[in-house]
């Protein structure tokens, strides 16, 4: 599901939370790095070690919950922002959490703002607490807000300026049944113009360069020939690396032919 | 005509990289950069990287641009040339590129490295020329670059790590982001990207693509449909989004022309993004003079990007004649980091690429 | 593919095409092209395309007025379903010498006695039928109005399908591997898709003539060498004629499309089939058309190519049967002008390989001309 939505799901959150035990016990950090990518900076940003080493630099993160305290080093490092802290010791009936939050204006301490859930929805108000942001941080502010406990797995985002979202209409738009799309923008060429020569038997980029001007003009086939190589190797089912490509010729950028008569070298003829 | 030890064409990651390392070993390095400002799509950047500390990890793109800036400018053996591009490889060993307020300069280098990364694809659709339709890296410049804000209302189209990036980027701008659409069954990009955006409320709409783009003269409505297993729209499944700019992402392809025009053996690996070159795992091509580093020589992220350029610099030095001592410590710390950046799940994809494009040593 | 043909051409350029053609319309069966890559894919698809009859020599002025007027009734002579956009706009040559001139006045003068109708007019003239030029240093210039330019690619695809229309066989990407021979006559081609058996193959293989010829260790009296050309960004029309100057050395066309073209000969181009891009070919090439053309310096050149031109000693075609080996005919060594003068070069071999009357002069363009000392005299190339 976490690829194909973007979200994390219940067993997956489950899976790097902290125990109850734990969460009772004080502030700790929860990582929700739920794939293997090529990054490691929370490996070396924990002062504490509480971050255990990387083996690899694909490892996801583990933490020794018993060496975290709860401080916001991590937070900084991490480039994905995918570490948060919470504290439901930190009263009575309310949690705290720390998130980083990269937008501005940033809250003011004492403001209600909407505290929403991992899919953007709003599920409660929140309170905050605390915003840091000095120079040692990385550029990354770290909001502190308090929620209700019973919210602690839920809460996973703040939005300070509250308004609705606009979702999608299903009212249908009239179609331009002449307009393919563009590929080649110099020469105006569209989709089905391409797709009509190829369908001719010009099936080499050579040809159809000469057949409909494609990829000769100022861009010098940077926008189209990545787009018409695909169309070929589906019309031709043959790989596009069997496909020959043509020539590529000077210039990269096109050049005013008074530029090139005022340029002087010796023994130029 | 210019005569120099090394011509480096790109000062993105891999440029910078390359300049720093050859630089060091003793090279007279020309530096050419298109753009006004160095750094290549770092410095548009301004999410944390990941990776791992040698390649400056939960650094943010613009800043780990400014760190490898200065340490070039320590070099004084390494020209800088910024709004300089290189036009055109000749038979002879020119090079010509437009340079110093010069249109056209020629240059006689003894090796180049080129690490001119990639170029964003497209894809054809009803509507795709209306304005409003851009490119993620058009945007991402727009809005991080210049402080414009590109849009009010996007859809964006790919949930590679560039759709996913640019769309929180944009909600960080204040822009709406009504919906992040990707043909593919599963998200292509990093899942903790995938996270930030769904917390933040926007819908990832998977096996969904592009149907339509419409509008009087500008973009105002996309339509999305569902895909089938073969890709095919399935009708009946439309959403429209009344939208001011739909947000192309759908991949990078590598600048390769000048590899081309260089006369470069090249093989198009769909892993890798398209047309790369050949080359040997310290990443000389199959003309002896000339090495590649970077997006060019395969899409990948910016992490490895840099070491590449580190090892291309490396490589292009010994060419050059100028090994240092501790060569060979440094080159196996390259091909150390990457494999170990692309040991993992997402490397796999990037190493059946390689095999098809690495040959001999 | 096919086992047998009468006849097998080798190439599939406007020459190879052209060849096709007028052989089936003059009755021959069974005849095959030849093509290792896909038709124009060599000098065809790289050439200039100009069409013009203002030649030195009595033998290129017939040649070439057999060929424009060809072309001016091509689409319907060969049933083409497209459009060869042939754009007559006249050719106009510029004189800048004095030594130019007389030989100008001369040319004129053969032109009008075989009834090519070019004029010998004022710079202020020339400036009226060409807005753009800069006539500073201009003498004079000679303009033919039925003079003009063609787009190769229709223009071979005409020519190919009236071929196959005609029940003619073209196989493109098929490589010619070896030729057959017994007793010095041809009896077949060997090919990387099969074998063909046949007494006649016409070598039509542009740049790359000499390739084929190796197969049967012949040795040509021709070489190819690299040509450059330029196109630069679509803009209106404002050039109608194609400009062209001996003295200055370069043409230039505006193509229908609206961009320019332009070429010029450049020195030491290598002669090893190489057609990679020459660094020394923009700047000359621009120097010299901003001064011509003083408006084109702000227009920007999108690309530089180059195709080969096929050279003979005397920069004429040769038309012929290879001495040596029965059933081997050439047509090659058209020095730059195969596009133009593809009509007559299709009407002059059909008319050699099937024994017919000469329409055309080609009796003067045979090997034998080298060995007895009859090569033919042209002031007038690039």
């Amino acid at each position: 599901m976490l690829e194909k939505t973007g979200v994390p799901t219940q067993s997956e959150i489950e899976s790097v939370f902290p125990s109850d035990e734990r969460l009772s016990k004080g502030p700790v950090a929860v990582i929700e790095c739920f794939q293997s990518i090529p990054c490691d900076p929370c490996a070396t940003a924990c002062p504490r070690g509480a971050i255990l080493p990387f083996a690899d630099i694909n490892d996801r993160p583990v933490i020794d919950n018993d060496k975290c305290n709860g401080c916001i080093l991590c937070m900084t490092k991490c480039p994905g922002l995918a570490i948060m802290v919470v504290d439901i010791t930190w009263s009575q009936d309310r949690a705290l959490i720390k998130m980083p939050y990269e937008f501005r204006p940033l809250p003011d301490v004492g403001q209600t703002v909407q505290a929403l859930d991992r899919e953007g929805t709003v599920v409660a108000e929140a309170e905050v607490i605390r915003v840091q942001y000095n120079k040692s941080m990385n550029k990354v502010p770290i909001v502190s807000i308090a929620v209700d406990k019973q919210l602690v797995k839920t809460i996973r985002n703040i939005r300070t300026i509250c308004d609705t979202p606009t979702t999608a209409t299903h009212t249908a738009i009239q179609e331009e049944a002449q307009d393919t799309g563009i590929v080649c923008r110099c020469n105006d060429l569209q989709l089905a113009e391409i797709r009509a020569l190829i369908a001719k038997g010009y099936t080499t980029i050579a040809e159809l360069k000469q057949m409909a001007r494609l990829g000769m003009g100022p861009c010098q086939g940077r926008n189209c020939l990545p787009v018409v190589v695909n169309e070929l190797s589906r019309a031709l089912g043959v790989p596009v690396a069997e496909l020959p490509v043509g020539s590529f010729r000077p210039m990269v950028k096109s050049i005013y032919l008074g530029d090139l008569a005022g340029y002087e070298e010796q023994g130029e003829n | 005509m210019i005569h120099i030890d090394l011509l480096i064409v790109g000062a993105g990651p891999a440029g910078l990289m390359a300049a720093k390392e050859a630089g060091t070993a003793g090279a007279n390095v020309l530096l050419l950069e298109r753009s006004h400002v160095p750094g290549g799509q770092l410095v548009k950047q301004t999410h944390m990287f990941f990776g791992s500390e040698e390649q400056y990890a939960s650094y943010r793109g613009f800043d780990i641009s400014e760190i490898l800036l200065d340490e070039i400018k320590k070099l004084p053996n390494v020209k800088l040339a910024l709004n300089a591009t290189a036009l055109a490889v000749y038979d002879d060993g020119i090079w010509a590129a437009e340079m110093d307020g010069a249109s056209y300069t020629k240059i006689l280098p003894k090796a180049v490295i080129i690490a001119t990364g990639a170029g964003e694809k497209s894809l054809a659709f009803p509507g795709n020329d209306l304005p409003g339709v851009y490119g993620a890296g058009a945007v991402q410049t727009l809005m991080n670059q210049y402080g414009i804000k590109p849009a009010n209302r996007v859809v964006m189209l790919g949930a590679g790590n560039i759709g996913l990036i640019v769309s929180y980027q944009l909600l960080q701008a204040g822009v709406e982001v009504l919906a992040v659409c990707d043909g593919s069954p599963r998200i292509g990009g990093y899942l903790v990207h995938a996270a930030k955006l769904r917390r933040m409320g926007v819908p990832i709409l998977t096996s969904h693509s592009v149907k339509q783009a419409a509008g009087q003269g500008r973009l105002e409505t996309v339509v999305l449909w569902e895909l089938d297993k073969a890709w095919q729209g399935i009708p009946g499944t439309e959403k429209v989004y009344r939208a001011d700019v739909l947000c192309v992402a759908v991949g990078l392809s590598p600048l390769s022309e000048l590899l081309r025009q260089a006369g470069c053996e090249m093989v198009y690996v769909n892993t890798l993004g398209g047309y790369v070159p050949y080359r040997d795992s310290f990443l000389a091509t199959s003309r002896e003079n000339i090495f590649v580093a970077g997006d060019v020589a395969g899409i990948e992220e910016a992490s490895s990007a840099m070491v590449e350029g580190r090892l291309a610099g490396l490589s292009a030095a010994k060419f050059l004649g100028l090994s240092t001592p501790d060569f060979n410590a440094k080159r196996n710390d390259c091909m150390t980091q990457l494999e170990s950046l692309r040991s993992g799940h997402a490397g796999e994809r990037i190493l059946s690429g390689l095999a098809q494009a690495v040959i001999g040593s | 593919m096919v086992k047998t043909a009468d006849i097998v051409i080798v190439g599939g350029g406007i020459s190879g095409v052209s060849i096709g053609y007028f052989l089936l319309k003059y009755g021959a069966k069974n005849v095959v092209i030849i093509e290792r890559d896909f038709l124009a894919s060599g000098a065809t698809g790289r050439c200039g395309a100009g069409i013009r009859q203002q030649w030195g020599s009595p033998l290129n002025c017939i040649m070439s007025k057999f060929s424009c007027e060809f072309f001016e009734t091509a689409v319907d002579e060969l049933g083409f379903d497209g459009d060869i956009e042939f754009h007559q706009g006249g050719y106009m040559m510029l004189v800048t010498t004095e030594k130019e001139l007389a030989q100008t006045k001369k040319n004129v003068a053969l032109q009008n006695s075989l009834g090519i109708g070019t004029k010998l007019i004022t710079p202020s003239e020339a400036k009226a039928l060409a807005g753009p030029l800069n006539t500073e240093g201009l003498l004079a210039a000679t303009f033919h109005d039925r003079d003009g330019h063609l787009n190769p690619f229709t223009t071979t695809r005409a020519f190919a399908d009236a071929f196959v229309r005609l029940g003619g066989k073209v196989y493109t990407n098929t490589s010619i591997t070896g030729i057959r021979t017994s007793n010095g006559k041809i009896t077949g081609v060997d090919t990387n898709r099969g074998s063909i058996a046949t007494n006649t193959v016409v070598n039509a293989a542009g740049g790359y003539v000499q390739n084929i010829a190796d197969m049967v260790g012949i040795e040509l009296p021709l070489y190819s060498k690299r040509h450059n050309i330029l196109v630069t960004e679509p803009v209106e029309r404002v050039l109608g004629p194609m400009l062209m100057s001996f003295s200055l050395n370069f043409y230039c066309q505006q193509t229908p499309h609206g961009s320019f073209l332009m070429g010029r000969t450049c020195p030491d181009q290598p002669r090893d089939l190489r057609i990679t891009a020459d660094s020394r070919f923009p700047v000359a090439m621009a120097k010299t058309i901003v001064k011509v053309l003083p408006q084109l310096k702000n227009l920007r050149m999108l690309r530089q190519w180059a195709g080969l031109y096929n050279m003979s000693p005397d920069n004429h075609p040769i038309y012929d049967q290879v001495p040596g080996l029965e059933g081997f005919y050439l047509s090659a060594g058209y020095s730059g002008h195969g596009f133009m003068m593809s009509p007559a070069t299709g009407q002059s071999m059909a008319e050699l390989i099937l024994g017919l009357p000469a329409t055309l002069p080609w009796g003067q363009l045979g090997f034998s001309r080298f060995t007895e000392g009859n090569t033919i005299h042209e002031p007038s190339v690039v």
